[in-house]
């Protein structure tokens, strides 16, 4: 009698109960895994939300001794105050400018250079290669900075001598407004394109040999089998490498740009990142340089967002 | 089985991690503990802990244990203290103090860089984290309120309270840049060493003719290339404020006469090879290498670089001769650099360490003392020199090795003197004697003196791109500057480069520099 009371009374209750149990005995099963996972989980709460939380200040005149407890909240004065600088604009523009420069060519040149070294055949010759062209990685930007200086530079520059054969006025491109993005955008390519191709090359190394193979019997040449066998293999990989790009795409780095600047070339090279530095860290102005952190942030989150959605529509390749 | 051993690695990652946490926190907790330090008085030895800057001196930066140098030693065997040096990298200086403020991990004493308000202490003055000094001196530092000026005291005392909160490091001569001239060029082109702006000129032509690569040296941002702004007078760094005859406080680049006319001089410059085509782009480092293997035929440095910078050009040009002569006058009669600030160091005694103030001041007190004068200058009595009929003497090292020791003892771990140039050395080499002469006789009576107003203009803090360095145009300014320089912008367009500051926050500035100067508010002159 109680019975059916019971039931009639809270099905969804025992629903939820046993939905409940379920899962809690699923947990049981794996707790392995789920006890693996906490470090890590630990890792990520700790030097990843943790510091986020931190963002608060942007909305605070932030006062180091007080803290964030004590320290007066302001709203978005410090929004306000980035959207109204007379050099926003210009700041934003390159910052999108280099952002745009970095996709078309640091993101796709390891491609290139991965597809070109795959059809290497000389093992040895191949390996050296990779090693000459992912070695300037390990190089800081301030030695990248040095280096170009160097090779650029009017007067005893390599590159102004090469263009002296051609009877070609030297050019001080570190000086000009009209050079700069190429030779920032040009160093990290220099700098980086080995190291990117690595991820791709082991992609590479994946595909089954049976399927070039079989195209070869059918009669496909190289070019036939890098466009039908060789790229949509590497699709997959391209596509989370670049929604994964998108999200950096404000962060086109701080010190890069730094050792580059001069007031000479600054109209072209200023970014949102060199002038979180000087405005925020070298002025002590904490709250100002998160407000614009945060902007940023917000602003690559969504480009994030919008790339996922497209891919996952076009491609079936997403992030999440 | 194979599930044990699942069970068993895991854990032991779980029991690693805690470890290395908790290994974290004691090494945090022992840190802090020294710190505190709780006076730690055994035999009457004062233990306290002390952040400095390195000051790109190698000796520190190369040693493995400052507070084991023997010299460190030395120091507290004489003063009777227990010192705990941490030392905060050149290079990263502000970063690491705020740093250090922010995670309150402060030492008992914290080395700063000029007054009480320089952006590496974070407003901790405002925020009393500091001890006022003022009767702890009066009672136990009457030996460094008689040798340091009041004009130093002054920047170590906040004006509003009359608090006093850092004892100072002074610099008697604030004229510490010069003009430098390789005189055996001067003899080969047959030329006098020149005293106004359009001799100079003539100097510099004749060395382009004579085959010199760089005339003149400049350097990025006209750091230690600035002679003829300082000739025009407007050179518009920090200190660089003046009354306008409109009664205006204004940088002094807004006198635009002047300032057309020293663009004028660099920009002809550029255009005949007297400076690098891309100066612009010359570090401190190349510029340095540019003047030691002999390229450059007139340059500025910092005169007490003299002995230095001439042994190492002397090494790469036997023939070269170097000597320090009056700055380039302009239409004023006058010319030379920026004065510096008169306190190149200060130190400021954590209000925690309270109970042993009393013996840390004491300490500094020590440093004024004669004692403390042959110690710095020479070193340990018998090791570095002897003591014959009552005198010592000592010999001047003219290795590398030496000369960085010297350089650690004479300026680094001497925490208070006169940092113009250390006498008891120089006086025992030529160049030394050199030094002491362009310092007495000519130095101190050249140079461009501004008003500063230290707390710096709130308004300039609030304009990053108006906010000049200590010997830096703002970057607004340095910009155009440039540009007219390099031919890409008319000089003529210099009043609407002044326009353009005014517009984009320079009124504010001015304004508030006016007021606080009528009002005598922390304003130097």
């Amino acid at each position: 009698m109680a019975e059916p009371n019971k039931a009639a009374v809270s099905p969804i209750l025992d629903g939820r109960l046993d939905k409940r149990r379920k899962l809690l005995g699923f947990m049981w099963k794996y707790r392995a895994l789920y006890f693996i996972s906490l470090p890590g989980l630990l890792f990520f709460a700790l030097f990843k939300y943790v510091p986020l939380m931190g963002s608060v200040i942007a909305f605070q005149n932030y006062n180091l001794f007080a803290g964030v407890t004590g320290s007066p909240w302001v709203g978005l004065e410090h929004f306000g105050r980035m959207f109204q600088h007379y050099d926003f604009l210009k700041i934003l523009r390159n910052t999108l400018l280099l952002g745009t420069y970095d996709i078309l060519f640091a993101f796709t040149a390891p491609i290139v250079l991965a597809l070109l070294l795959n059809e290497v055949r000389q093992v040895v010759y191949k390996k050296i290669v990779q090693t000459i062209f992912y070695a300037p990685h390990f190089l800081s930007w301030v030695i990248v900075s040095g280096i170009f200086v160097g090779i650029l530079s009017p007067s005893s520059g390599i590159v102004n001598v090469v263009l002296g054969w051609f009877g070609i006025e030297p050019i001080y491109f570190l000086g000009e407004d009209s050079y700069i993005r190429t030779v920032l955008v040009g160093s990290g390519l220099w700098r980086d394109v080995g190291w990117g191709t690595i991820i791709y090359l082991a992609a590479l190394a994946g595909i089954n040999p049976d399927l070039y193979e079989a195209s070869e019997i059918d009669g496909a040449g190289r070019w036939r089998q890098t466009l039908s066998i060789t790229l949509p293999a590497l699709l997959p990989v391209i596509t989370i490498l670049f929604l994964l790009k998108i999200g950096d795409f404000m962060d086109y780095g701080f010190e890069r740009v730094f050792v580059f600047q001069n007031p000479l070339n600054i109209q072209s090279s200023e970014i949102l990142d060199t002038y979180i530095y000087k405005a925020g860290l070298q002025q002590l102005q904490y709250s100002y340089a998160t407000a614009i952190g945060v902007f940023k942030s917000v602003v690559g989150l969504f480009l994030i967002a919008i790339a996922n959605t497209i891919s996952k529509k076009a491609t079936g390749e997403s992030l999440y | 089985m194979r599930k044990s051993w699942t069970r068993a690695l895991t854990s032991g990652l779980v029991l690693a991690m805690l470890v290395g946490c908790a290994g974290n926190n004691g090494g945090g907790g022992g840190a802090n503990a020294g710190g505190d330090g709780q006076g730690g008085n055994e035999a009457g030895v004062t233990k306290f802990s002390i952040s400095m800057r390195t000051l790109n001196v190698s000796y520190v930066e190369k040693n493995p244990d400052i507070n084991k140098d023997k010299y460190v030693l030395e120091l507290e065997k004489m003063t009777n203290t227990d010192l705990d040096i941490r030392l905060i990298p050149h290079n990263e200086y502000q970063d690491k103090m705020v740093q250090m403020f922010a995670t309150n991990d402060i030492p008992d004493v914290v080395q700063g860089t000029g007054g009480i308000s320089g952006p590496e202490l974070a407003g901790a003055v405002e925020n009393g984290v500091f001890l006022p000094l003022n009767d702890l001196l009066q009672e136990h530092g009457q030996d460094l309120l008689k040798f340091i000026p009041e004009e130093a005291w002054k920047r170590m005392t906040d004006s509003k309270t009359g608090n006093i909160y850092g004892i100072p490091e002074i610099l008697s001569n604030p004229s510490r840049r010069a003009t430098w001239i390789r005189t055996d060029l001067l003899e080969k082109v047959g030329k006098e060493i020149p005293t106004t702006v359009e001799e100079t000129m003539e100097v510099l032509r004749a060395f382009k003719e004579a085959g010199v690569e760089q005339p003149y040296a400049g350097r990025q941002n006209f750091k230690y290339a600035d002679t003829f702004f300082g000739a025009y007078d407007v050179l518009g760094y920090l200190n660089q404020f003046k009354v306008f005859p409109d009664g205006q406080v204004k940088p002094t680049f807004f006198d635009e006469e002047n300032m057309k006319q020293a663009i004028q001089i660099y920009k002809t410059m550029h255009e005949e090879g007297l400076i690098s085509k891309e100066f612009a782009t010359i570090e401190s480092a190349d510029f340095k290498s540019i003047v030691t293997s002999g390229k450059a035929g007139m340059w500025s440095m910092n005169a007490n670089e003299l002995p230095i910078w001439g042994t190492q050009l002397k090494e790469n040009v036997p023939d070269a001769k170097v000597a320090l002569i009056p700055s380039p006058v302009g239409p004023d009669g006058k010319g030379g650099y920026a004065h510096y600030n008169p306190v190149t160091r200060s130190f400021f005694i954590n209000a925690k360490a309270k109970d042993k103030a009393e013996d840390i001041v004491k300490f500094f007190n020590w440093m004024v003392s004669e004692d403390a004068e042959l110690f710095f200058s020479f070193g340990i009595e018998g090791e570095d020199y002897q003591v014959t009929d009552g005198k010592p003497v000592f010999e001047v090292p003219t290795d590398a090795a030496g000369a960085d020791k010297m350089r650690y003892l004479n300026y680094w771990l001497w925490l208070v003197q006169d940092t113009t140039y250390n006498k008891r050395v120089s006086e025992l080499s030529d160049s030394g004697k050199e030094l002491i002469d362009a310092f007495d006789n000519m130095l101190s009576t050249e140079g461009r003196r501004g008003i500063e107003f230290d707390p710096r203009l709130e308004a300039m803090v609030k304009y990053p791109e108006l906010n000049p360095k200590s010997d830096e145009l703002p970057p607004l300014i340095l910009e155009h500057v440039l540009r007219m320089v390099y031919g890409r912008e008319p000089i003529d367009n210099y009043g609407k480069v002044l326009e353009e500051y005014l517009s984009k926050g320079g009124k504010e500035i001015i304004e508030e520099a006016t007021k606080r100067y009528n009002e005598k508010e922390n304003a130097f002159e």
